[in-house]
């Protein structure tokens, strides 16, 4: 008993220590500063899209998975889902080498004339690699945890292949879908290690809410204090959406 | 209850023992440092049996860490800047310059974007400075205004450079981690920061000394240290002719 009330106050004070300070006199001035606006912009922006780019290749990704087997499907899986268990620096370091300036597929790239060093768009990458594969994991579980003859049946029924997706499969695994998405986007707006070795940190380019907190913790503090208790409200947010979720999925 | 009082019992057990041991004797130093301050550490105790661990860090971060309380032996700033609030509050001893650094350009070998200093003012170079909280970033600012104001590449040459900036880093090291990687095509860091290691990758660009700051390093004791007199003696040997030596050879300027 008095172990557990030692753990939940070391889980929840430093919390509200912050969003204490946070929430200080001015809270205004500093969230309507340069500094945070840019990458409340920069963050938002990002995630949004790497959220997008998330759903649009990941869910036929996610089916694919979990309706067919080929060989070395279970370490198709598995490889997937290595960026949820990898230090994000290394993630970092293999995007560095992989699309930066003198990178592998880079050098091609900048031939091409497509530079994505220090770009938002290496932000995007960052995030996209760092948190798709908590969409595709939940994602699949929702693809299999429905009877596929149902599919079958509404095809029977003279459905056609995209009606069956929209109509059937969609609504049966909407909850999982949203799910993987709140994880997917949580995990993105605290990527830290990947962005700040592939994408660098500038105010307004590339620096989001987690750089711009730690480049501010070196300067001024205000800034990354407010940014920080926007992101402890946010995540409580997301932390409710998930629970909604999940006590839908289970009422369904 | 009683089984909290053993958890911090146990605790308190914890952290008598680490203590007990000898203490070590902990550096908090500039980036720019890792090399030189890590062979001097070595050295140092191979003399006196200490057993010294360094933190190297950009020095805002350093100082800020120290202004919340970290607990070090020693503060090794790249700048008076970054040092000095922190003996106007009373937690660090007056600085003693110890080394001095000038500023280099450097670019990836893979690149050939960035020939002159010219260059770096052409639109589209991508340009990786260090943020201007860090010394180093604000030794390269300063450099700008200087060649801005003799004129020798246009009155907005300062303006069109920082036009090209791309990433504003942490620290030095992070900086030149990027050329060194090929990221970018130039970047600004101390003559210090091109070792061995850095000169298989990169190419150097000299900035004449008259557009080049010359920066002093500030180290001392700080009030907090458990250990006053091995951190007095740290400082010593880092003045003394054989710490100089070390610095000499990473390619720093000797204090005096």
């Amino acid at each position: 008993m008095a172990l557990s009330a030692v753990l939940v106050a070391f889980l929840l004070l430093p919390t509200l220590v912050l969003l204490a300070r946070g929430l200080s006199a001015d809270f205004l001035p500093t969230l309507l500063s340069p500094v945070v606006v840019d990458a409340l912009r920069v963050s938002v922006w990002t995630s949004g899209l790497s959220l997008l780019l998330t759903v649009l290749l990941g869910t036929p990704t996610a089916w694919l998975l979990s309706r067919r087997r080929f060989p070395g499907h279970a370490l198709l899986e598995t490889l997937l889902d290595l960026p949820i268990t990898l230090p994000p620096v290394v993630a970092g370091v293999a995007l560095l080498l992989t699309f930066g300036q003198s990178g592998v597929l880079g050098r091609p790239l900048e031939l091409a004339g497509i530079s994505l060093a220090f770009s938002p768009a290496a932000v995007v990458l960052a995030l996209l690699f760092t948190s798709a594969p908590y969409y595709i994991r939940t994602a699949r579980a929702g693809f299999s945890a429905y009877d596929p003859d149902i599919e079958a049946a509404a095809r029977v029924d003279g459905a056609g292949g995209a009606g069956v997706f929209w109509r059937v499969t969609l609504p049966l695994t909407s909850p999982f879908l949203l799910e993987g998405l709140v994880l997917a986007w949580a995990r993105s707006l605290g990527e830290f290690g990947a962005t700040i070795l592939f994408a660098g940190s500038l105010q307004g380019q590339t620096r989001t809410i987690s750089l711009a907190i730690y480049s501010a913790l070196e300067s001024d503090l205000r800034p990354a204090l407010v940014l920080s208790a926007i992101m402890v409200a946010f995540a409580f947010m997301l932390l409710l959406l998930l629970r909604v979720l999940t006590a839908g999925r289970r009422g369904g | 209850m009683r089984s909290a009082f053993t958890l911090f019992a146990l605790c308190l057990g914890a952290a008598c023992l680490s203590s007990a041991h000898a203490a070590p004797l902990t550096i908090f130093a500039a980036s720019s440092l890792t090399d030189a301050f890590t062979e001097i550490g070595q050295k140092f105790d191979a003399q006196t049996g200490n057993k010294t661990v360094f933190q190297f860090a950009g020095s805002q971060a350093l100082r800020t860490q120290l202004e919340q309380g970290a607990g070090a032996d020693v503060f090794a700033s790249a700048n008076a800047a970054q040092y000095d609030p922190l003996v106007k509050a009373g937690r660090a001893a007056t600085g003693q310059t110890f080394a001095r650094n000038r500023l280099t350009v450097i670019a990836p070998k893979s690149s050939t974007a960035v020939k002159t200093l010219a260059d770096l003012a052409r639109p589209g170079v991508r340009l990786v400075l260090a943020d201007k909280a860090v010394p180093v970033g604000s030794a390269s600012r300063t450099a700008f205004d200087l060649i801005t104001k003799a004129g020798t590449y246009g009155a907005d040459f300062s303006k069109r450079v920082l036009a090209n900036v791309v990433s504003e880093e942490p620290n030095v090291r992070q900086v030149a981690l990027k050329i060194q990687l090929g990221q970018g095509d130039a970047a600004i860091v101390y003559v210090s920061d091109v070792t061995p290691a850095l000169k298989k990758d990169v190419r150097t660009i000299g900035l004449p000394s008259r557009f080049n700051p010359l920066v002093s390093y500030p180290i001392g004791t700080l009030a907090a240290s458990k250990n006053p007199a091995a951190a007095r003696a740290f400082v010593a040997y880092v003045l003394s002719a054989e710490g100089q030596r070390v610095l000499n050879k990473w390619g720093f300027i000797r204090a005096k």
